[in-house]
């Protein structure tokens, strides 16, 4: 399977109605792809929308702010590869390029960029963002593999179910609503994890945080068997668990531990120093 | 005659390397992680495949197979060679998805009831009426296609049976049926697999 | 035998054991005929689907972590950072949490200068006072060398990151250190690593232009 080469966006095109300025340059570009497809898009600087379209094809609209960067394209069979090519003297203003893809609901998606938002939406095939300082905005996405890597930006999931999620975070905040499959696992050093579900799914949900908080927030019905533990900051819960069958051997820290309903998903909220609290939605 | 399991697509490799297979799980008693990685290269391909094939999405299909190659590495020390590794790995994935298919509370192959009403066509009431053929070969994506669109009792067993190769007595051991319900289902699965590569293919025909 | 009766043992027929009433309806009936040559075909064809796909790559490593979780993968040093604008297969050695000096509160910062041309960098050094005091890795070096070229926020924001991610791995370490059959420590630590992976991961990642 050979990669055709790599095509170089004409630059100086502009058309008529896009009134963004002189050097700012609209590309569209139309892709037929096959069942599955992997769509993958590198662009240091800027926003990339990508929502689930039509089946069979990837269409893409990218906005390119200046001469200082390019637009490579590459289609290999049912592999798409778009890059915003960075030439000499581009910055984080003039290298910015904004992409709206539609992509095939099955697509598997992987996105990487140093800033703008990221957003997914409508999805269910795997799905990666990588980014430095991009926001992450994931929502109505299901089924799938959602990995999210970030640096410094702010992760936000909704309404993510049924598939397997995976955050890194050093410093971004992590929020998540109506978040559920069965496996939600969240890694932050010092980003804020914040749960807004219902751990359902009989899934295995790990928040682990080294100063970040920790506040989860879940229904009087939930069915959970928690863990909860900080070895420097203070854990609180709003629930008066069952306790478990094996005793729980308390090491340094404070911690609590125990089961509502029938326990049907795991749930383990780790902090070095940051502060738990595991609350119950009022309504 | 069929083949037995176990000699199929991984089986050359398997030949060849059947040395190196025994030192890694050596090795891999003694906790090398190199030696792990060889095994899970060796069948990850033929386990991933089954937990696909009997799951139909990819998300749980991986974590199955992440959950088999976690049981059999837990027990690898108590291997002895009795039997195939690969016929030890392969069994177990088994057990990982049907009990997984258990604790969603889906039907792992459905019980043969006497009223149970026949959905399928099968041959045409009017002795002397010629059933089309199915033409020529099956398209190994076409028939992909329609084991993913069988329910999934009948695909549960198919791919033990017809595909993964085990015989209806295996079956029934690890699914819990009766060998006569095995068979059965068996047949209705193919019956059903040969409307549906019809049908997908009237589709493709009209579509042109 | 008539059509309705042949399907009946129809699936005894296809395990080989045949009836030779069976036998004589096949050759008057094109119907079953046909019904039988598909079911076999069908059969035949279904051992291509052995072995089919592929598992992602990232498969690979989750369960490797559990393995090192669960002490199925026992040696001396876990499986480092790669970085990956050096030879693929480099793997860092980091020092297993029972094994290394730990290091308190010291910070190493790096200056670089304004002048273009000037490669010699400053070190400055802070430290509380504690045991040996733990100098910078070589990795991090490289970590810092690779984003030079970047602007100088960007830089200060990777060296904040560097810190974070550090300072975790010494927190769990130490803790862990103190009690090694803490699960719960041995889990933050691989956290922190994986913390610190990313973080290399995505510093490196844009240092290669083109990269796919």
């Amino acid at each position: 399977m050979r990669t055709q080469r790599a095509l170089r966006a004409a630059t100086v095109l502009m058309f008529a109605g896009m009134a963004f300025g002189t050097s700012t340059v609209r590309k569209d570009l139309h892709f037929r792809v096959g069942k599955h497809p992997t769509v993958s898009i590198n662009n240091p600087y800027g926003p990339i929308t990508v929502r689930a379209g039509a089946p069979q094809q990837v269409v893409v609209v990218a906005m390119l702010h200046s001469d200082r960067v390019e637009l490579d394209q590459s289609q290999s069979r049912n592999r798409i590869n778009l890059v915003s090519h960075l030439l000499p003297g581009a910055d984080s203003i003039s290298g910015v390029v904004e992409y709206e893809v539609l992509v095939p609901p099955d697509a598997d998606v992987t996105l990487h960029a140093d800033t703008g938002t990221l957003h997914a939406e409508k999805l269910h095939g795997d799905l990666t963002m990588e980014g430095v300082n991009a926001a992450m905005e994931v929502v109505d996405c299901a089924d799938g593999h959602v990995h999210l890597k970030t640096l410094n930006g702010n992760v936000n999931l909704t309404n993510v179910r049924n598939g397997h999620v995976e955050v890194v975070s050093m410093n971004g905040d992590v929020v998540m609503t109506g978040v559920s499959g069965p496996y939600v696992s969240v890694n932050s050093n010092s980003g804020r994890i914040q749960y807004d579900g219902d751990f359902g799914g009989e899934g295995e949900y790990n928040f682990i945080s080294h100063t970040g908080n920790i506040e989860a927030m879940a229904p009087p019905y939930a069915s959970i068997d928690v863990l909860a533990r900080s070895n420097q900051g203070p854990v609180e819960s709003d629930f008066s668990l069952e306790p478990k069958h094996a005793p729980f051997i308390s090491r340094t820290g404070s911690a609590f531990t125990g089961t509502l309903g029938k326990a049907a998903s795991s749930v383990r909220l780790f902090s070095f120093s940051g502060k738990i609290h595991l609350k119950k939605r009022q309504n | 005659m069929r083949p037995k399991k176990g000699n199929l697509t991984d089986a050359t490799k398997l030949q060849g390397d059947k040395l190196t297979e025994r030192e890694a799980i050596e090795r891999a008693k003694q906790g090398d992680a190199e030696a792990f990685k060889f095994l899970y290269d060796l069948h990850k391909r033929r386990v991933y495949s089954l937990c696909l094939r009997m799951t139909g999405n990819t998300a749980s299909a991986e974590d199955l197979t992440q959950e088999a190659f976690l049981q059999l590495f837990r027990k690898i020390g108590t291997f002895r060679g009795e039997s195939a590794f690969s016929t030890w790995l392969h069994r177990m994935a088994v057990n990982v998805v049907l009990m997984q298919l258990r604790k969603k509370g889906l039907p792992v192959v459905p019980i043969d009831e006497p009223t149970e009403p026949d959905e399928e066509v099968t041959v045409t009431k009017e002795p002397g009426a010629a059933d089309e053929r199915l033409a020529g070969s099956i398209d190994r994506l076409e028939l992909q296609r329609a084991v993913d669109e069988l329910p999934p009792g009948y695909r549960t067993i198919f791919v033990l049976h017809d595909v993964e190769g085990y015989e209806h007595n295996e079956i029934a051991g690890m699914v819990g049926c009766s060998i006569g319900n095995s068979k059965s289902q068996l047949h209705k699965a193919r019956l059903k697999l040969r409307e549906l590569l019809r049908v997908n293919r009237a589709e493709k025909a009209m579509k042109r | 035998m008539k059509c309705v009766e042949f399907e009946r043992v129809l699936p005894e027929y296809l395990e080989g054991n045949y009836l030779p009433a069976q036998q004589a309806h096949l050759q008057t009936c094109a119907a079953c005929s046909n019904l039988l040559a598909d079911l076999k075909l069908i059969s035949e064809q279904a051992k291509s689907l052995i072995a089919s796909h592929e598992p992602s790559p990232a498969l690979w490593n989750a369960l490797e972590e559990r393995l090192r979780r669960e002490g199925l993968i026992r040696q001396a040093q876990p499986s480092g950072f790669r970085l990956r604008s050096f030879s693929s297969r480099w793997r860092l050695a980091w020092l297993v949490p029972v094994a290394a000096a730990i290091a308190i509160g010291t910070v190493v910062k790096l200056h670089y200068p304004m002048k273009a041309g000037d490669t010699q960098p400053v070190v400055r050094q802070e430290s509380i006072p504690a045991p040996p005091a733990k100098p910078i890795s070589s990795e991090d070096l490289q970590l810092l060398t690779t984003v030079a070229e970047r602007p100088p926020a960007q830089r200060a924001k990777y060296r904040a990151n560097l810190d974070d991610a550090n300072s975790f791995i010494r927190d769990a370490e130490q803790s862990a250190k103190q009690d090694p059959s803490d699960i719960f420590m041995q889990q933050m630590l691989i956290n922190a690593y994986e913390q610190k992976q990313m973080l290399y991961d995505l510093a490196v990642y844009r240092s290669e232009p083109g990269e796919q």
